[in-house]
């Protein structure tokens, strides 16, 4: 069972990411903005993050960088209300930028085929 | 006309040049008489109308920046040009940079806002004249993703440098850090092409692939690890060769030893140095202090004893008095006391040192402040010179920054 950290700073959405992606099947852990989400990755790395942008304390991209930095392997997907962030190099870095909608489906999709790509 | 950024490496430690470097990063060690390394890439900058730079130091970077901020404010900030110094500022990473592609990475910050065509990657650490112009031509009419800028030298030199390998249209094939059995240049088996650490990238494809490097457990080198990467996968990597007209090669040095540095040093005081710091058209900028002229004085009767300030193919910068000593074959920078029946052969002596009456040196380089006392002899007997100095294999003495005794 693949593990996913999802990063919000919204508990609602938190609430709702959490849910909806457990009846997928995946094992879920929450962080609430990017220093928490870097601490979660220091002590058991998943294997995926969905990452938002605006956050308080560190946000998004700067976590983003951070993950990066460290040459771990572990896919990022950015999760922004916001698709202007797509201008920011450092969201490249990023595997890929899903906007943020009510309807799941593509966000699923694409956890899904960034873990198949993993394990190829 | 693209938009260009220049972004200067200027965070090398320069360990070869122990002790210059010392107390100053590679770039800011002075050269010349007046000069300090980095001069030569920022003057190419500046000529080449290029005036939107940044340098990003790294270690030991006070006087890196405090010359730039004194000698480098002749930009139009007015005008939105800019010759900044930024300082490893952390924000990717907790780490001093791992390599030269992840200075830029850890940077990447810095080319957001304007967004430019094209980035020129530069390292001040080394010395030369050139015209970025043309290579940003030759970039793009290839259609290149990458333009390296490519010198020939000598085969001997392999183990210190990156060398290319081209095709008839001089698209990158290879590319090898530091190889011990070299590609040599076609018809010229005595000769490399050495990458002069300089490139040209598109920004949105270097974005891209410094993304892609800084994820992979790499040294993070544009020349051992960006480059290869982006000519195996097929990438456009083209090298820009540095000849003249008549496609001799260009004059280049990374004075990266202390023995390089001193060869490039005295080149400067032949009759016609391979490097012309006087041409008129391309005038090398640095930080001028407010010094008084050069002087020599004291015109004795040598034949019975007497004191006799003189200076013989040498350099000598503003605010030196050569007070009844004698120079030969040197370069004496700003401020340097050279007093009576003392001599200096074959030498540089940097800023505000003081040879004192009837001392003697040959073959060394004297770092700042230094005072070297009354009679006291540097160059004659290495083994005595090792007690005191450092005393490199080819035996050229160097004497530390602020050298005195007790």
């Amino acid at each position: 069972m693949a593990t996913l950290l999802i990063v919000d700073d919204e508990i609602n959405q938190r609430k709702l990411y959490q849910e909806e992606l457990r009846d997928e099947g995946y094992r879920i852990q929450l962080a609430r903005n990017g220093k928490e989400a870097l601490d979660s990755i220091a002590e058991a790395p998943p294997d995926l993050v969905v990452l938002d942008i605006r956050m308080p304390v560190m946000d998004g991209l700067e976590a983003l960088g951070k993950i990066i930095g460290k040459e771990r392997n572990i896919p990022v997907i950015i999760h922004s209300a916001y698709s202007s962030y797509k201008d920011d190099f450092i969201s490249w870095a990023a595997d890929d930028f899903v906007v943020k909608s009510s309807d799941l489906t593509e966000l699923k999709r694409k956890i899904r085929a960034l873990l198949e790509r993993k394990q190829v | 006309m693209k938009s260009v950024t220049t972004l200067v490496l200027a965070g090398g430690k320069g360990e070869r040049l122990y002790p210059l470097t010392r107390d100053r990063a590679k770039p800011a060690v002075p050269f010349g008489g007046i000069y300090r390394i980095i001069d030569f890439t920022l003057s190419n900058c500046i000529n080449s109308g290029l005036r939107h730079i940044y340098v990003l130091s790294q270690y030991k970077s006070l006087s890196l920046s405090r010359h730039i901020q004194q000698g480098w404010n002749i930009v139009s900030g007015a005008l939105g040009e800019y010759v900044t110094v930024v300082p490893a500022q952390q924000r990717i990473n907790e780490d001093w940079y791992k390599g030269t592609a992840d200075a830029i990475f850890q940077n990447i910050y810095l080319l957001q806002k304007a967004t430019p065509d094209l980035v020129l990657i530069l390292s001040g650490d080394h010395i030369y004249k050139m015209d970025y112009r043309d290579m940003i031509h030759f970039h793009l009419q290839k259609g290149a993703d990458v333009t390296v800028a490519s010198v020939e030298m000598d085969k001997e030199l392999s183990r210190e440098l990156g060398v290319i390998a081209v095709d008839a249209d001089f698209r990158i094939q290879g590319f090898e850090e530091k190889p011990e059995t070299p590609r040599t240049v076609r018809s010229k088996p005595d000769k490399i092409l050495a990458s002069m650490g300089v490139y040209v990238f598109n920004t949105e494809i270097m974005v891209k692939r410094l993304i892609e490097d800084a994820k992979r457990a790499t040294e993070h080198d544009f020349g051992k690890n960006v480059i290869p990467a982006m000519v195996a996968s097929g990438d456009r990597v083209f090298a820009f060769n540095f000849v003249d007209g008549e496609g001799q090669a260009e004059y280049w040095r990374d004075v990266g030893t202390v023995e390089a540095y001193f060869d490039a040093s005295m080149d400067l005081v032949s009759i016609c140095p391979l490097l012309n710091l006087y041409d008129t058209k391309w005038p090398i900028h640095t930080y001028h202090a407010p010094n008084p002229p050069a002087k020599t004085i004291l015109c004795e009767d040598t034949a019975t004893g007497g004191r006799r300030g003189t200076a013989y193919d040498s350099i000598i910068a503003g605010g030196a008095i050569i007070s009844g000593g004698e120079v030969r074959k040197s370069i004496i920078s700003a401020n340097v006391r050279v007093d009576s029946y003392a001599r200096v052969e074959d030498s540089i002596l940097l800023d505000d040192v003081r040879v004192r009456e009837g001392a003697k040196i040959k073959n060394a380089i004297v770092d700042k402040y230094s005072e070297i006392p009354e009679g006291m002899t540097i160059g004659y007997d290495l083994s005595d010179d090792v007690k005191n100095f450092t005393v490199t294999e080819s035996g050229i003495v160097v004497v530390s920054k602020g050298f005195r005794l007790p």
